[in-house]
């Protein structure tokens, strides 16, 4: 029952990084008052005298928005960083090791540069074509290792992601090198930023978060026994080619999705799994929800320094996240050896 | 009374990619057997045991119980045969309790939360008090001696409840008194049932004090298969290439 005590401890923590992150910005808007809010847009309850309109707007159409994107990313790339280390049995992995994020930028890369020639097709072109390139690049990082190893052995698999990483980062900073008027954007884009506040994003991230989440959920007992390595998970009775393709292909739609929408973020799906499973034990049963949640938080109140720290300019939040995480996770790992 | 056979293994054949390694290799164990495949390094007898386990492809005939096991679902052939390897450690701080869970994986069919069974907890308190390690089972595996892992991954392997153990090399990076606790409790888990336990071993005197019947693997094919009291010692000489029993008695001359 501990851990349902520390789940709820948990889940709260989630709701006040949400509502510090609404509440907090050019302007405070109180709990109360955001729940009046919300309140009055979801009921049609009208709204208390003292709270002006203009706070409505503020907080329905600019902060609600940008505070639920940098939640839902937070979980969807900790849950999946999370996934990864266990399929990889390396706690240094990370989905980006597969190749999601250099694919997706690379995707961004062509339609940032191509931008002017496409004009008018509607925000939804850059997701929409680094989400298709971040799957093409993962699919081809499977298909190579397969093609090399019949086994798909995890050792593979990352280098060939490693290459192709690295190969499509070469063809990013081509491109960004031939055209320099769009060079600041495609670096911008590489560091991340919700900045982009739009609904549309939130309503597309959430139904691909929750039913990868949910999927993982299903697959947790495989997780758990994967850990311990591919030979003894293929002799314990996992269907070990068939259950890694499957998460692996969760793996790539969900980050890609994210990814797509926000710009690459680093860190988070590093160290959150560690963390939760410092808090919650390595069962994937636990460490898949509250992953979620302390990845959403985390990301909130990431996102909130970095538009709240140097007004009125924004600090990419992929700095953030890299200035928090890279010396946490040289803790972690120090503290971890020293116990160890 | 002729007893039941455990496992048939009827021209294996197997290797990786186009290189063979196990040529058309038969034999049998039967019920409560033990058998230690023995030879030189680059003999085969890993690959053959990861043959049996399911991880390499081979051709030819294995049957475990009587059931072929060609073909067989992943989780089926776990309730069949199990594997326990030499295993070094793990990164995830799984409490003991829960890593020998994970062996009753095979027998779980219901949802999440719902899938641990009475069945399945009586498995894992027998195995861990089998093995001695029900008193640590709130442990992290993470921070177990050697001896302790090694003792874990038994309860696991036990908790899957399997007809047919293959050992990789078990008893490497233990000490003496973690061996012979090893061997014993493998020895009570086969005796007179329907069981049968393979072993693969460097240690020529640990293998055939713990085992009743051996094969002993030339390149990829057998040079001995049959009881170990019937064994003509002098074939190690062969197949080390050395004089086996000179070097043994010498190294072992201060025991005397």
């Amino acid at each position: 029952m501990r851990t349902g005590i520390k789940m709820g401890l948990l889940l709260m923590a989630a709701v006040l990084a949400l509502l510090l992150g609404v509440g907090i910005g050019s302007v405070y808007v109180p709990p109360g008052d955001i729940f009046s809010i919300m309140a009055g847009h979801i009921f049609g309850s009208p709204l208390p005298e003292h709270i002006p309109a203009s706070y409505s707007v503020m907080v329905l159409d600019m902060r609600l928005p940008r505070v639920l994107l940098a939640f839902l990313t937070g979980a969807a790339l900790a849950v999946c960083g999370g996934v990864m280390q266990s399929l990889l049995q390396n706690p240094l992995a990370s989905p980006f090791g597969l190749g999601v994020s250099s694919g997706a930028g690379l995707g961004a890369a062509v339609v940032i540069v191509l931008g002017p020639v496409l004009a008018g097709v509607g925000t939804f072109l850059l997701p929409a074509v680094s989400l298709a390139f971040a799957l093409g690049t993962v699919f081809l990082v499977l298909l190579l290792s397969a093609k090399l190893d019949k086994g798909m052995s995890n050792v593979t698999v990352i280098l060939v992601g490693m290459v192709i990483s690295l190969f499509c980062n070469a063809v990013m900073t081509l491109l960004a090198t031939g055209s320099p008027v769009h060079a600041q954007r495609i670096q911008l884009w590489q560091l991340g930023s919700f900045s982009m506040r739009e609904w549309g994003a939130v309503w597309a991230l959430l139904p691909v978060t929750v039913l990868t989440g949910l999927y993982f959920l299903r697959y947790a007992r495989e997780l758990d026994v994967m850990t311990f390595g591919e030979e003894q998970a293929l002799t314990m009775g996992v269907d070990l080619r068939k259950v890694r393709g499957r998460l692996m292909a969760a793996v790539a739609v969900l980050v890609g999705t994210a990814v797509s929408f926000v710009g690459i973020i680093g860190f988070v799906d590093l160290i959150v799994p560690h963390i939760v499973r410092r808090l919650f034990g390595a069962a994937h049963r636990r460490v898949i929800p509250a992953s979620a949640l302390f990845g959403g938080a985390f990301l909130v109140l990431c996102d909130l320094a970095a538009r709240t720290l140097t007004p009125p300019h924004e600090i990419p939040i992929g700095s953030i996240t890299a200035f928090i995480g890279a010396p946490f996770f040289l803790y972690l790992f120090f503290a971890g050896r020293r116990n160890g | 009374m002729n007893k039941k056979m455990m496992l048939t293994v009827e021209h294996l054949s197997c290797g990786y990619g186009k290189t063979t390694v196990i040529h058309d290799l038969s034999f049998q164990v039967e019920a409560g057997g033990r058998l230690c495949v023995l030879g030189p390094n680059g003999c085969g007898k890993t690959t053959l045991l990861r043959a049996l386990a399911g991880v390499l492809s081979w051709q030819g005939k294995v049957e475990a119980d009587g059931l072929a096991l060609c073909g067989l679902s992943p989780k089926l052939r776990a309730k069949k045969v199990a594997l326990m390897s030499q295993f070094s450690q793990t990164a995830f701080a799984y409490t003991v309790y829960e890593a020998v869970m994970l062996g009753r994986y095979a027998h779980q069919t219901g949802s999440l939360f719902s899938a641990e069974t009475a069945a399945d907890r009586r498995a894992v308190e027998e195995a861990l008090r089998r093995t001695g390690m029900w008193d640590l089972r709130k442990q992290p595996v993470t921070m177990l001696s050697g001896g302790q892992l090694q003792r874990v991954f038994l309860s696991r392997t036990f908790a899957q409840e399997p007809q047919i153990i293959l050992l990789d090399e078990p008893a490497n990076h233990l000490d003496l008194c973690c061996q012979a606790e090893l061997l014993e409790s493998l020895r009570d888990w086969t005796a007179n049932r329907e069981r049968c336990v393979v072993g693969v071993f460097h240690d020529i005197s640990l293998a055939l004090a713990f085992a009743d019947t051996a094969l002993l693997l030339e390149e990829g094919r057998a040079l001995f298969h049959g009881p170990v009291k019937s064994l003509d010692l002098k074939l190690f000489d062969r197949l080390y290439g050395m004089d086996v029993r000179r070097y043994m008695k010498r190294i072992h001359g201060r025991w005397e």
